[in-house]
């Protein structure tokens, strides 16, 4: 791999240049640090310009790099956006690498070198850990793989001037320190780990697997032998059979298919499917070749959706539905509806009675104008947002464990979305219909009703876009609703989740509460008999094998790669299994993006390879207790206490100490 | 900081965020008093506020003093030209002392304070007032004559400069009688002053107990583009003079504390010419130019000697020694734009590599067509520099006129 030479003259010679801007630097930071809060805009505004200065110097990245965390100790990053790393995007960073605005290319360039401090463990930061520093990093240089290896383009010199410079020095110090001895690989690698946990929205993905795929095809850019691994992922969208496998566009390829046999078709059938059900991606073709099959070829519909001998029953039961289906939503800006479709009859769930019928309901809804505003909105009006939503339908039922809750504090929404797409299916439909055509939930609290029309603010400040379909629409009066109910809930004496958890995810969530945290002073309270009870409900070994029955809500005391506590995160309990080798595990969703965490001292959360489903997270049962707060439980099954042989207690017990436990427990 | 209450409280009189950023650092109580436009940001930043429109002084104008008084505040600190006379009236309340009032009118009027000055026996320029346009024509007219130039000959410009107004501002050369026809009626009634053929520079001394306690010599290389401190050793060479002429003003204007902001023009043969002072902190940054240099707050120094209760040790600890203890030069550069339309910043790599080059204020244009300057105007933004070597500093500053920033 090459880096090219942008050809703009480096500044060359005076190896003191970069010294004297050091100087300057480190001043400007001290006389930020110092300053009183009203100053500090113009304090950081010279910090920024002095950092410009150092991103145009060879080697000026590694000065900003060591320091990183000096400067935004000083508050450079404060009052913006990037004072929280937790919530930054990585598709921004193109727009912002590319901006004509100095300051803007500067903040970014800063917030990515600080990361990569964070990600080298250089740097211990207190919202983000290295392993989610390391992959937003990797996403930063997937998405902008043309700007490491391509010289500026005429756009970005007109618009941007010597700045395309410092952006480009910036990915190349990135790629080069992240220790990647291969970029594009790592990317794929880290593509493919993000794929295995088949979320809904695969919008950043698609854009990374999109620029690797033209820098493969730039005969400027030479990628020597890596990205070889990025083949799979590059076909599985933009050439999934042979038919298409040069991407020929679209017309061409409905050229091809109205020349094809059966044999041929059949063919064609199956490699989309196999694409598909090998990545979790749809290709555009893939659409095409449904919405044709649908005219003249229907019996090779099953074949093109891969469907097992289940969802071939299900397709064949309810086959106008199926049919109805597909006609809004086989094109191909709504491709993913396609595996998601695969999925839900795979799940047999359209023999739930009340499922078909609101599924035609779905079909027909009308949405109101405020719906249509925020789906166009979030995904443009390329398609009609009916169908896009319809989209979204398809897929939560198809995927209950792909929904994320994007960079949102709504964990307990997304939650609440994931478990009625599992469990219970047609609520979640009626859910989707109230907020769709009505503009409103009501959910009812204790008897009490509540509508999300009535009520304050959730817990997010503001509207968020950056969620799937059906989220975009109900989370906003989720969010409101729980957020009532937890008002309704002041003055009550513990963690107000013994009593909003029930009401707001459904009748299965057990009454019988357990937290061994004291709410009052944060003191973890008798952590092994919390520990016992939950042994006792959850562990088959404890609990007469009996598997559980309803995903649960729990709660989770999350810690960073350091084992240091993070925040309380909400997720539900799936199921309590051996895995592969045979050590009892716990599955659960994580309603976080992406569950894959490490969460110190060995707790190391798998999204793929100890057995687990598409979506699931899991961790050995024991590390897993170490790190509950909260579970239900039904109360007529409430009061055993498992027998947890003492080492086994102690091994949980060491992992609380050794993490957020550390000052929670009376000393030991 | 931990404000020390054995010190005095001291009053600042209009919204600047580098003395209030000093006043914060620093060991005295104090508090802002400006128009009802900065409450909000006081109020966001922990400031203490004191709402005042600083309009003509006026009937009401006792209640500002009386609201200070009564909060115990010892000493009110003027930042603006426009504050100068509120602070001489509020001191005078304050500290008891009637004649502070007096003493600051003369600063604000810049006909007063000539002729102050001339009766002290400090020399200044031929000056006159001007009401409407053929008091100036007459001044052009008369200049000329006396300097023997017969029609034809190059005339020699006078200039116009409003009474009440800080630096530049209002500030217009005449070369030719056809230009007095430009100046709009609203500017009158001004201050017309001959122009003096030398080199011009500005002083800021801080006084207390009626002696100078530090003395800086600001060397402009041209006025309203750029200034730069401590001056050049040719410039500096006069330094026993001008301290000679700032304690002659001090006496003739009667000054016991304060810092004091005058400019004068010293000629060929070293003759010193008063062209006007200032009782306020320099425009054009020069306060911190002079932190650059010295590394103290020339505005914790304001602070230091408006303080009744400040003693004779803290002032000897506060202030370096001149031009030996400054750790080089700093100047600043006032940028303007060249061309008539502009569409972004671009500063020249020259300018941005050069080793002297500390960090600049500009932003992008707002506007992509310049407005012409009519006055000296107001410039887009200042270029910081900091180095060794003054006549460097000062070919540098020069040279950046040549320059475009706006492109």
């Amino acid at each position: 791999m090459t880096i090219k030479d942008s050809g703009e003259s480096h500044a060359t010679g005076e190896p003191s240049r970069l010294a004297r801007l050091e100087l300057q630097l480190d001043d400007a930071v001290d006389r930020l640090a110092d300053a009183p809060s009203v100053s500090r805009v113009g304090r950081a505004g010279r910090v920024f310009d002095i950092a410009r200065r150092v991103l145009m110097e060879p080697g000026g990245c590694g000065t900003l790099e060591a320091r990183a965390r000096a400067m935004e100790e000083a508050g450079i990053f404060e009052g913006s956006d990037w004072a929280r790393p937790g919530i930054l995007l990585p598709t921004l960073t193109r727009h912002s690498l590319t901006s004509p605005e100095p300051m803007t290319v500067v903040i970014e360039a800063l917030s990515e070198l600080r990361l990569l401090a964070v990600a080298r463990e250089d740097y211990a930061h207190p919202q983000v850990s290295s392993e989610q520093a390391r992959s937003y990093l990797t996403q930063v240089l997937a998405l902008n793989l043309s700007m490491l290896f391509g010289p500026p383009s005429e756009a970005e010199r007109e618009t941007q001037g010597k700045l395309a410079l410092v952006s480009r020095q910036l990915l190349a110090h990135l790629s080069e320190r992240i220790g990647f001895e291969n970029v594009i690989d790592s990317m794929i690698d880290e593509i493919w780990r993000l794929l295995k946990q088949r979320p809904i929205q695969t919008e950043t993905i698609r854009e990374m697997i999109t620029r690797i795929a033209l820098c493969q095809a730039d005969p400027e850019i030479d990628l020597g032998t890596s990205g070889q691994g990025a083949t799979r992922l590059v076909s599985s969208l933009f050439g999934p059979t042979q038919a298409c496998s040069e991407d020929p566009g679209i017309d061409i390829y409905e050229e091809r298919l109205a020349m094809m046999d059966g044999a041929a078709l059949q063919l064609e059938a199956t490699g989309m499917a196999r694409a598909m059900h090998d990545t979790g991606l749809v290709s555009a073709y893939h659409a095409v070749l449904v919405r044709y099959l649908l005219k003249d070829h229907d019996h090779l519909i099953s074949e093109a959706l891969g469907l097992s001998a289940t969802g071939r029953d299900c397709l064949l039961r309810f086959h106008p539905l199926i049919r109805a289906l597909l006609a809004r939503v086989a094109q191909p800006e709504t491709d993913q509806a396609l595996y998601g479709l695969a999925r839900l009859l795979e799940r047999g769930i359209l023999y739930q009675p009340p499922i078909p019928p609101a599924l035609w309901r779905q079909l027909g809804l009308p949405l109101s104008d405020w719906s249509r505003a925020r789906i166009k909105a979030a995904y443009g009006d390329m398609v009609d947002p009916e169908a896009r939503l319809l989209e979204g339908v398809l897929c939560m039922l198809g995927q209950p464990l792909g929904v994320g809750q994007g960079n949102n504090p709504t964990c307990q929404s997304a939650r609440a979305l994931s478990m009625w797409g599992w469990s219970d299916p047609d609520y979640l439909l009626q859910m989707v219909t109230w907020a769709a055509r009505d503009d409103g939930i009501t959910m009812h609290f204790e008897g009490q009703p509540i509508s999300s029309c009535d009520s304050g603010e959730g817990l997010s400040p503001t509207l968020p876009l950056d969620l799937d379909p059906v989220s975009l629409l109900v989370v906003p009066h989720l969010d409101r609703i729980y957020m009532e109910m937890g008002r309704r809930c002041i003055g009550r004496e513990g963690d107000p989740h013994r009593w909003i958890n029930p009401e707001f995810h459904g009748w299965w969530t057990g009454r019988a509460f357990h937290i061994n945290v004291d709410v009052a002073t944060g003191m973890l309270i008798e952590p092994e008999t919390f520990l016992r009870h939950f042994y006792a409900a959850y562990h088959p070994h404890y609990n007469g094998d009996q598997p559980l029955i309803h995903p649960q809500p729990a709660g989770i005391a999350v810690t960073d790669s350091a084992a240091r506590f993070i925040g309380w995160h909400a997720i539900s309990i799936l199921r309590a299994a051996p895995g592969p080798d045979d050590h009892m595990r716990i599955y659960f969703f994580n309603p976080n993006n992406d569950s894959g965490q490490n969460w110190g001292d060995g707790v190391d959360v798998s999204t793929d390879g100890c057995g687990e489903r598409f979506g699931e997270a899991s961790l050995p049962f024991a590390q897993f207790a170490s790190r509950l707060y909260i579970f239900h439980q039904d109360p007529q099954e409430e009061g055993r206490l498992a027998d947890i042989p003492a080492a086994e207690l102690d091994d949980v017990m060491g992992y609380i100490r050794r993490s957020w436990g550390a000052e929670r427990l009376p000393p030991a | 900081m931990e404000k020390d209450p054995n010190k005095g409280y001291i009053a600042l009189l209009g919204w600047s965020l580098g003395a209030v950023e000093a006043a914060e650092k620093f060991d005295r109580r104090y508090v802002v008093v400006a128009p009802t436009w900065a409450e909000e940001y006081c109020t966001e930043h922990n400031i203490p506020y004191v709402p005042w429109n600083f309009e003509r002084l006026n009937d009401r104008s006792i209640e500002i003093a009386e609201t200070l008084k009564d909060m115990g505040i010892d000493a009110a600190i003027p930042l603006f030209e426009e504050t100068v006379e509120w602070a001489g009236a509020i001191n005078s309340v304050l500290m008891g002392n009637p004649r502070l009032h007096g003493q600051a009118v003369l600063f604000r009027d810049k006909a007063l304070m000539k002729r102050r000055a001339q009766l002290g026996g400090i020399r200044v320029g031929i000056f006159e007032e001007a009401h409407e346009q053929s008091d100036v024509l007459r001044f052009f007219k008369r200049v000329n004559q006396t300097l023997l130039k017969l029609d034809g000959d190059p005339e020699d410009p006078i200039h116009l400069k409003a009474f009440d107004k800080a630096g530049c501002l209002g500030h217009r050369v005449i070369r030719s009688s056809e230009e007095i026809d430009t100046i709009p009626d609203s500017e009158y009634p001004l201050l017309m002053e001959s122009h003096l053929d030398g080199w011009e520079f500005a002083v800021e001394a801080w006084v207390w107990n009626g002696k100078i306690q530090f003395l800086n010599i600001s060397e402009y290389v041209t006025l309203g583009y750029s200034v730069f401190v401590p001056a050049t050793p040719e410039l500096e060479k006069y330094r026993a003079q001008i301290t000679q002429q700032i304690e002659l003003l001090i006496k003739t204007f009667d000054i016991q504390f304060g810092q004091i902001h005058p400019e004068y023009f010293v000629t060929s043969d070293g003759t010193m010419y008063f062209g006007e002072v200032a009782y306020r902190p320099p425009g054009f940054k020069a306060f911190e130019l002079i932190e650059r240099a010295y590394g103290f707050s020339a505005y914790q120094a304001t602070m230091l000697v408006f303080d009744p209760h400040t003693t004779e040790e803290e002032i000897n600890a506060f202030f370096p020694t001149e031009v030996v203890d400054a750790k080089g030069h700093a100047g600043c550069f006032g940028v303007y734009p060249r061309r008539r339309v502009v569409s972004q910043l671009d500063i020249p790599e020259e300018t941005e590599n050069h080793a002297y080059f500390d960090f600049h204020e500009l932003t992008a244009p707002l506007e992509a067509t310049v407005t012409k300057r009519t006055a000296f105007g107001t410039h887009w933004g200042l270029i910081f520099f900091f180095g060794e070597d003054p006549h460097t500093l000062r070919d540098l500053l020069k040279h950046q006129e040549d320059l475009d920033f706006y492109v």
